[in-house]
């Protein structure tokens, strides 16, 4: 179990490298641009600390980083989904169990801190539909393709929360970063389980001011 | 020239440094990450009380930590908010056996960082609850889903959830108490010249001469309106009528905060506070409880700001109840 945990977060650091001048430049469009680099270094400490701490379990681990060390919002808010996942985790010994409840209860609270909604173009667009198809019973295929759809269907969403909100229109047209940053870790759960759905690059998109990546 | 006389390196570290060394007997310093305790709480004390925010409103909140008010504060840099970390850490440390209770002002990243605090107390199995201060007038009507922004009545609300702290109420009830309080408080706030830009040392923004800035916040932010000065008088009634008509459901007594932003003199806060005192008489309304003072400035703006708070009965108590802290005026038993 400790070793999928571990192979999920590496997958995810993997994925944050190949997703990084993307998510800055849809993060540019909307936000202060930082949100490719806190993703990305993020995780890379968190790769550290795994190598570092081999017997501790991996998504507290990623849960303590990224609360107590990752800048801006997003940072702690993805905490928030690795402490609910490292809980579920230890209370369910089969792995779909344990990210319903945990993707469930990640989405609680974040929602009772952002006091986002649905269709308000957060991250929160991305979990619901991984959450409801997680409730369904989908396997990690389905779920991962729920949450980069969700993250998609957020391009033609104009912010209400976040600092997007500030911006409006102007960054209708394309997917909220955050979204799409919570949605890689469904592919990166998939992907550790040989069940992604086709490769990462097929589903990031082209942003103005950007190499599309290789 | 910068005109504030501080050094360029960890300027709220240092402040904190003196603040604790100013009153050994009262407080605990912890530096990593950065938060203040009380030396001392009331036994029948069952739950924490947490608050903090942006620092540059001193003594607002380290200066109100002690026995019968905060367990602790958490400073964030100056004008911003504190991190997660030292909020739940802060929590942790003075959590009771009912847990604890944050104290937010109203503003986006003081209640996410508090919100995420939260969460990790929760998951810790320690029972927290919030309650959030919005009492600025300035901010009412704005079609913005964020509210009105917490200022001056926070000072009232955290002595007033000090007594009632103190009585041994649980946190649901504590909790429930504080929306009250925080409900029944609204403020407003002027202010002639802009506070110092810390990082440039000159004026945050220039005002023209005979003007104010009606309806400032505490972050040195501009107003909505930028208003001719009406003089003394008409200023100052003006501001009293608007915040005495604003008080929800009023049961004649009230609580009255008269307040500097930074730079205002003591000479000019007991003339305006009599002139506020003069017309909340003729108003018909009691002033139960006052402050008269620099409780919540902006780092050193020019202006003012008056709060009140429909007092209800039960509350006297818990404003006259004992307070030892750096800051907060020791209870005068006549009025």
């Amino acid at each position: 179990m400790t070793t999928d945990q571990s192979l999920v977060l590496r997958t995810y650091a993997d994925a944050a490298r190949t997703a990084h001048a993307t998510l800055t430049a849809l993060d540019q469009l909307s936000g202060d641009g930082d949100f490719g680099d806190n993703l990305r270094e993020g995780l890379d400490r968190v790769t550290a600390a795994l190598d570092a701490h081999p017997d501790r379990p991996p998504y507290a681990v990623a849960a303590s980083v990224f609360l107590d060390e990752v800048g801006g919002t997003s940072g702690p808010l993805i905490g928030l989904l690795f402490q609910e996942l490292a809980r579920a985790h230890e209370a369910h010994s089969d792995e779909r169990d344990a990210w319903r409840a945990g993707t469930g209860e990640g989405l609680a609270a974040i929602q009772r801190v952002g006091e986002a909604e649905p269709g308000d173009r957060t991250m929160v667009d991305a979990l619901v539909p991984a959450r409801d198809a997680l409730e369904a019973g989908s396997g990690p295929r389905e779920v991962a393709l729920a949450a980069l759809e969700g993250a998609h269907a957020t391009a033609a969403l104009r912010a209400r929360r976040g600092r997007a909100s500030y911006v409006g229109q102007r960054a209708v047209g394309f997917p909220d970063p955050g979204a799409l940053g919570v949605a890689l870790l469904f592919w990166s759960r998939a992907r550790a389980r040989k069940e992604a759905p086709g490769e990462l690059t097929v589903y990031l998109p082209t942003v103005p001011g950007t190499e599309p990546p290789a | 020239m910068n005109r504030l006389f501080l050094p360029a390196e960890t300027p709220v570290e240092q402040a904190l440094h003196g603040l604790a060394a100013a009153h050994p007997g009262l407080l605990d310093l912890h530096e990593d990450p950065l938060y203040v305790t009380a030396r001392e709480r009331h036994p029948a004390r069952r739950v924490g009380l947490v608050s903090g925010g942006g620092s540059g409103h001193e003594p607002l909140h380290t200066g109100f930590v002690g026995a019968g008010m905060l367990d602790a504060a958490v400073p964030g840099r100056i004008f911003a908010s504190p991190h997660n970390r030292q909020v739940y850490e802060a929590s942790k440390a003075v959590a009771g056996p009912e847990g604890v209770l944050h104290v937010v002002k109203n503003y986006t990243g003081d209640r996410i960082n508090f919100g995420i605090a939260a969460e990790r107390l929760r998951a810790d199995g320690i029972p927290v609850r919030r309650v959030l201060v919005d009492d600025d007038l300035a901010t009412e009507s704005e079609e913005t889903a964020t509210g009105r922004r917490g200022t001056g009545a926070t000072v009232l609300v955290e002595k007033l959830l000090g007594g009632a702290a103190d009585t041994g109420a649980g946190l649901d009830e504590l909790a429930a108490l504080g929306a009250e309080f925080a409900a029944a408080s609204r403020s407003v706030a002027v202010a002639a010249r802009a506070q110092t830009a810390p990082s440039r040392g000159g004026e945050a923004f220039a005002l023209p001469d005979g003007t104010l800035e009606y309806g400032v916040g505490i972050h040195g932010e501009r107003a909505a309106t930028t208003v001719e000065h009406p003089g003394f008088e008409r200023l100052v009634d003006r501001m009293t009528e608007q915040v005495a008509d604003a008080l929800p459901a009023t049961t004649g007594s009230v609580l009255l905060l008269v307040n500097g932003l930074g730079a205002t003199t003591l000479l000019e806060l007991y003339a305006i506070h009599a002139r506020v005192s003069e017309t909340l008489g003729k108003r018909g309304l009691e002033v139960a409880g006052r402050l008269v003072g620099t409780f919540v400035p902006a780092l050193d703006m020019s202006g003012f700001s008056l709060t009140l708070t429909a007092l209800r009965e039960d509350w006297a108590a818990h404003w006259h109840a004992p307070a030892r802290t750096p800051a907060f005026p020791a209870p005068e038993s006549a009025r």
